[in-house]
C-alpha cells in the first residue's frame, strides 16, 4: 500500500533543546505524499515546515515517528546507509549554495553519482542538461552563474541519478519573480515530463500555484490537509 | 576523493598553506635533528691510542636490568662518563683464545684493572669467546671500525651531544608540530562546515568525507616533504657549520645528509598529519547535513564534560610535574620545563572554550567602557565563537609561555652559576691544571690549598641512572678554600668513604645525612658511600663532592689557593669565573638556538591560526556592515576582539611561564625570584602584540576593501 506513495511519514515528532527549554518543531505529523506529484509545503515561518522536509528527505532524524521513502523505512538506517539511500533515490534544491564552489557546473551535476561511484548515464545527463537549459555553461564555475541558473544547476544535480523524490526547500526565496517563474516551470515541467514526484516547501502562494498540491502546517501541525491547489 | 579533495584545495588554497607550512618546517627541523643523532649514532671516530689492535676488549657502559611488575626485565644501558675498566686477570685469558697472536694493555691508575685490553690477531680469531670473556667482566670487544668507539675522546663525546641534542629537541618539536598541525587542521574544517555539510546533503557518506580530509592531507604531507627535505638539507649544513666554528663538534666528525633523517622526518610528519587529520574528521563526521541549509534550527553542540575532566587533570598533573622536572640540571632541567610547559599548553587547549567564554563574560563591561557599541559586538563575538578562537588562544600562550619560561631558563642558570661560583669560592687565586700541592702549601703566605678534578658519577634514576657533575677534591682545609653554601653535615667529615651531595640530589633521591646510597663512579665502580654534608651551591661545585682518594689516580684539573701573597704560575680567580661566563654563553648558544627555533615556530602558528580566522569572517563582518555598522566600527570591534584575547592570552602565558620558571629555578638555584631581564620582558609582551595585531588586523582591513554586498555572496 506503501508503495503508491513516494514519500510517507507518520506520527513524525521533532523537538530541538535550545538551553534548557524543548522546542517542538515537529508535533505529530501523518502525510502521504503519492508518485508522480508537485506538492508545495506551507506555512509561516518557524511553522515546522523546513523540519517536515529535513526529517522526510533523511538529512535530520525524527525524535520519534517514521518515514519512508518508497517502501524503505528510515529510522533504522544507519547513517552511511541514509546517505547512500539519500544519494540514490532522493535530489535536493536548496534555497541557495547549492554548488561547490570549487567544482564546474558539470562536475556539480555529476557529483553525486561520483560519490555513488557509478558511472554517469550520458545520454540522461545530455538530456537533462539540455532540459534545464545549461548547455555552454557546463565548463562555468558556480561563481560566474546568476542565482536563475545556479539553482538550474542544482535541479540538473537532482534529477542526475533519477530520484523517487525531488525536495526541495525555498528554491526561489533568492531570487527575483521572472527568475523564480522559470525555475518553477523547470521544476513542473520534470513532473509533467518524467513523473517526477517534487516535494517543495515554499511560504509564497505564487510559487504554490505550480503544484498539483498544498499542505498547510503552523506550529508543527498540518494545518489544513492535502488539498489541489486551485 | 582524491581527486575532489585536490580540487577542493585548489579553491581553497589558505587554509591548506597554513597547514602546508607549519607541515614544512616541521620536516625541516626533524631533519636536521635527525641528521644530527644519525650522525652520533652511525659515525665511527677514527681509532687513536688503539689503532694497532685488531681487536679492543673496553668497558664503555654499564648496564641496568630492573624486573617489572610483571616478572619482564627491562635492560638499560648507560654510557660511562670516563674511561671504564677491565680486571687485569682477563688478560691472560684472553692470549689463550684460540687465534689470538699477541696482547697489550692500556694501564690503568685502578689497581687491578686495566683500561682496555688490545688483542692482535688473525681472521681465523674466536671471536665468540672472546666475546663471552669480555662479558663476564661486563665489557664488550670492538673491532675493525668500532675501535674507535671504544676510545673517550672528543669524538666520542661530541657523538653522545649530537645523539641528546638531537633526539631531545627533535622529540619536543614533535609535540609542537602534534599541537600546531591539529589546530590549524581543526580549524581548516571548521570553516568548511557548509562545504561539507553540502556534500553530505548531496549523498557523500561520512566515510567518504573522512576519506577526503584524509587524502587532503595526505597531499598536504607529500608536498610539505618534497618542501622540507631539501630546506632540511641547507638547515643541517649550516648548522654543522655553526656546531664546527662554535666547537661542539671536531672536524673528524661529518655530520651529513642523512637518508635515514629524511626518511625519519618524512614519516613522522606524515603520521603527525594524519593523526590530526583522523581526529578533526571525526569531528567533521558529526556534521550535520541540514547545516547546509543553514536555515533551520541547529543545535550548537556543547564542548563535552569529558574534556574538560581531561583539561582539569592535565592542569594538575602540569603543577605536580614542576617539581619532578626540576630534579635534573641543566640540560635536562630545561626539557623538563619545556615538558611542564607542554602540560600546561595541553590543558589551556582542552578548556579553550571555557577560557574564552569565560573571559568574554568578564570583560564584555570593560569592552563596552572602552569601545561603546564596538565592545559591545567584541564581547559577544568573543562569547558566542569560543570554540573557534580556541586555536588561536592555545597558539598565543604556546609563544607566550615558551618565550617566557625556557629562554629565560637558560639565562637563569648562568647567571646562578657565575654568582655561586663567586660566593662560594673562598680562594682568591687558581692554577689551572696539575700543580705539586705540597710544594704550593709551602710557599709563604698561603693558608690553604685545594686540589680539584672535574668528574661524573652516575645516579640511579627509575630503571637507569644518569650521570650527575662531581667534584674530586683533597679534603683538608677545603672548607678554607670553597664554600659550598653546606646546610648540613660537615664537609670537614669529607673521606673516602663518604661524599657531600648538592641540595637538589639529595631533595630529588631523599638521602639525608648518614644514608649510605649506592652510586657508580664515571669509570662505571660501584660505591656505597656515606652522606657526610648536603650543600646549596651545587651549580658551581656541582651535584657531588668526592674525596679524591675515593677515584683512581689522576692529575687534578685546578688548584684553588687562599694565600695573601701572589703565587706564581696562579691567576686570580675572578680571572676563573669570567672564563666560566664565557663557556657558558658558548654551550648556552645551542640550547638558545634550539627554543628560539620553538618559539618562532609557536609563533608562526599563531600567525597563522589569527590570520585564517580573520579570513574566515568575510560574511560575518559583512552582515555587521549592511545592518548598519560602519566600516569603523567594525575595525575597532575586531581591535577590541584582539585586545581582550591578547590580554586573556597574556595573562595566562605569563602565569603558565612563571610558574614553570619559578619552580625549576627554585629548584636549580634555591631562590624563588628567577631572573628576567627587562628587554626579556619587553621583547615577549611586545612581540605577542605585534603579532596578534598585525595578524588580524591587515587580513581585516583587506576584508572591509570588499564592497558589504559583495561579501555576503562569496563563500565563508
Amino acid at each position: 500500500m506503501s508503495t503508491t506513495y513516494a514519500v510517507r511519514v507518520e506520527q513524525l515528532v521533532r523537538t530541538y533543546r535550545s538551553g534548557r527549554e524543548t522546542v517542538t518543531a515537529l508535533a505529530g505529523v501523518d502525510a502521504g505524499f503519492a508518485r508522480g506529484t508537485f506538492t508545495a509545503v506551507m506555512g509561516p515561518s518557524g511553522s515546522g515546515k523546513s523540519t517536515l522536509l529535513q526529517t522526510a528527505a533523511g538529512l535530520d532524524r525524527p525524535t520519534s515517528g517514521r518515514v519512508w521513502i518508497g517502501d524503505t523505512e528510515l529510522s533504522r538506517l544507519s547513517e552511511t546507509k541514509l546517505t547512500k539511500l539519500r544519494r540514490d533515490r532522493i535530489g535536493f534544491v536548496f534555497q541557495s549554495y547549492n554548488l561547490i564552489a570549487a567544482l564546474t557546473v558539470r562536475e556539480n551535476i555529476e557529483l553525486p553519482l561520483r560519490l555513488a561511484g557509478a558511472r554517469p548515464d550520458r545520454r540522461w545527463l545530455d538530456e537533462v542538461v539540455e532540459r534545464v537549459g545549461l548547455g555552454p555553461r557546463l565548463r562555468h564555475r558556480p561563481a560566474e552563474l546568476s542565482g536563475g541558473q545556479q539553482q538550474r544547476v542544482a535541479i540538473a544535480r537532482a534529477l542526475a541519478a533519477r530520484p523517487d523524490v525531488i525536495f526541495s526547500d525555498e528554491p526561489t526565496g533568492a531570487l527575483d519573480s521572472r527568475t523564480a517563474a522559470e525555475v518553477l516551470t523547470l521544476l513542473r515541467s520534470v513532473v509533467d515530463a518524467y513523473g517526477q514526484t517534487v516535494i517543495m516547501v515554499t511560504h509564497d502562494a505564487g510559487a504554490a500555484s505550480y503544484a498539483d498540491q498544498a499542505l498547510h502546517m503552523s506550529d508543527g501541525r498540518i494545518d489544513r490537509a492535502l488539498a489541489p491547489v486551485g | 576523493m582524491t581527486k575532489l579533495a585536490l580540487r577542493l584545495l585548489r579553491h581553497r588554497p589558505g587554509s591548506a598553506t597554513a597547514t602546508l607550512i607549519a607541515l614544512t618546517l616541521g620536516v625541516l627541523i626533524l631533519m636536521a635533528m635527525g641528521s644530527l643523532v644519525d650522525a652520533g649514532l652511525r659515525h665511527q671516530p677514527a681509532p687513536q691510542r688503539y689503532a694497532a689492535a685488531d681487536i679492543v676488549v673496553a668497558r664503555t657502559e654499564i648496564t641496568f636490568t630492573d624486573k617489572e611488575f610483571d616478572g619482564e626485565t627491562t635492560t638499560s644501558r648507560v654510557r660511562l662518563p670516563e674511561p671504564g675498566t677491565v680486571p687485569a686477570a682477563l688478560v691472560n685469558q684472553v692470549r689463550a683464545v684460540p687465534g689470538v697472536t699477541a696482547v697489550a694493555t692500556i694501564p690503568s691508575t685502578r689497581p687491578g684493572q686495566v683500561e682496555a685490553i688490545l688483542v692482535k690477531a688473525g681472521p681465523e680469531v674466536d671471536r665468540a669467546t672472546l666475546d663471552r670473556l669480555a662479558a663476564s667482566a661486563s665489557a664488550r670487544t670492538f673491532a675493525a671500525s668500532a675501535r674507535g668507539r671504544a676510545e673517550s675522546s672528543a669524538a666520542t663525546t661530541a657523538l653522545d651531544l649530537l645523539v641528546q641534542v638531537g633526539a631531545s629537541f627533535g622529540g619536543y618539536v614533535v609535540l609542537l608540530v602534534i599541537f600546531v598541525v591539529a589546530g590549524l587542521i581543526g580549524l581548516s574544517v571548521r570553516h568548511r562546515r557548509r562545504d561539507l555539510a553540502l556534500l553530505r546533503a548531496i549523498g557523500a557518506t561520512p566515510g567518504q568525507v573522512r576519506r577526503m580530509l584524509v587524502a587532503e592531507a595526505g597531499l598536504i604531507s607529500g608536498v610539505a616533504v618534497a618542501l622540507g627535505l631539501p630546506a632540511g638539507l641547507l638547515a643541517t649544513g649550516w648548522l654543522h657549520g655553526e656546531l664546527l666554528s662554535r666547537g661542539f663538534v671536531p672536524a673528524s666528525v661529518p655530520i651529513g645528509p642523512s637518508p635515514f633523517a629524511a626518511l625519519a622526518a618524512a614519516l613522522l610528519i606524515t603520521l603527525v598529519a594524519m593523526l590530526a587529520v583522523v581526529v578533526a574528521a571525526r569531528r567533521a563526521t558529526a556534521i550535520r547535513p541540514t547545516e547546509a541549509l543553514g536555515e533551520a534550527a541547529v543545535e550548537q553542540s556543547k564542548p563535552g564534560m569529558v574534556r574538560a575532566v581531561v583539561g582539569v587533570v592535565t592542569l594538575t598533573g602540569a603543577f605536580s610535574a614542576g617539581g619532578f622536572a626540576a630534579g635534573t640540571g641543566g640540560m635536562t632541567a630545561i626539557t623538563g620545563a619545556l615538558g611542564m610547559l607542554y602540560l600546561f599548553v595541553t590543558a589551556v587547549a582542552l578548556l579553550a572554550p571555557w577560557i574564552n567564554s569565560g573571559a568574554a563574560r568578564l570583560l564584555a563591561p570593560i569592552l563596552t567602557m572602552f569601545a561603546g557599541t564596538s565592545g559591545y559586538l567584541a564581547a559577544a563575538n568573543l562569547r558566542a565563537n569560543s570554540r573557534g578562537m580556541a586555536t588561536v588562544l592555545t597558539a598565543l600562550v604556546l609563544s607566550v609561555g615558551f618565550g617566557g619560561s625556557v629562554w629565560f631558563l637558560q639565562d637563569n642558570l648562568q647567571r646562578a652559576t657565575v654568582t655561586q661560583t663567586r660566593d662560594g669560592l673562598l680562594a682568591q687565586q687558581a692554577i689551572a691544571g696539575p700543580a705539586d700541592l705540597d710544594e704550593v702549601r709551602n710557599r709563604p703566605g698561603v693558608t690553604a690549598v685545594t686540589g680539584v678534578r672535574h668528574t661524573s658519577v652516575l645516579i640511579k634514576i627509575f630503571d637507569s641512572a644518569e650521570p650527575v657533575s662531581a667534584r674530586a677534591i683533597t679534603p683538608a682545609g677545603a672548607t678554607d678554600t670553597m664554600d659550598l653554601g653546606v646546610v648540613q653535615g660537615d664537609l670537614a667529615a669529607l673521606a673516602p668513604d663518604s661524599m657531600a651531595v648538592s641540595e637538589l640530589q639529595a631533595s630529588s633521591n631523599n638521602w639525608k645525612v648518614g644514608d649510605r646510597p649506592e652510586i657508580w663512579l664515571g669509570d662505571g665502580t660501584p660505591a656505597r658511600l656515606r652522606v657526610a654534608a648536603i650543600y646549596t651551591r651545587g651549580l658551581a661545585f656541582g651535584d657531588v663532592i668526592l674525596d679524591q682518594r675515593t677515584l683512581a689516580p689522576a692529575p687534578f684539573d685546578e688548584v684553588l689557593i687562599r694565600a695573601d701573597a701572589p703565587i706564581p704560575g696562579a691567576v686570580p680567580v675572578d680571572a676563573l669565573t669570567s672564563q666560566l661566563a664565557t663557556d657558558m654563553a658558548t654551550s648556552a648558544w645551542l640550547n638558545k638556538l634550539l627554543v628560539a627555533v620553538m618559539i618562532g615556530y609557536a609563533a608562526l602558528a599563531a600567525a597563522n591560526a589569527m590570520i585564517l580566522a580573520a579570513l574566515a569572517r568575510s560574511r560575518e563582518l559583512a552582515t555587521l556592515r549592511l545592518a548598519g555598522t560602519t566600516r569603523r566600527q567594525v575595525g575597532r570591534m575586531v581591535n577590541a576582539e584582539q585586545a581582550a584575547l591578547l590580554g586573556v592570552a597574556l595573562a595566562i602565558g605569563g602565569v603558565i611561564a612563571a610558574v614553570t620558571l619559578t619552580v625549576v629555578v627554585h629548584a636549580l638555584t634555591g631562590s624563588f625570584l628567577p631572573y628576567v631581564p627587562p628587554l626579556g620582558w619587553a621583547a615577549i609582551l611586545g612581540g605577542a602584540t605585534l603579532l596578534a595585531m598585525t595578524t588580524t588586523i591587515l587580513p581585516v582591513r583587506r576584508l572591509l576593501g570588499v564592497p558589504a554586498v559583495k561579501a555576503l555572496g562569496s563563500r565563508e
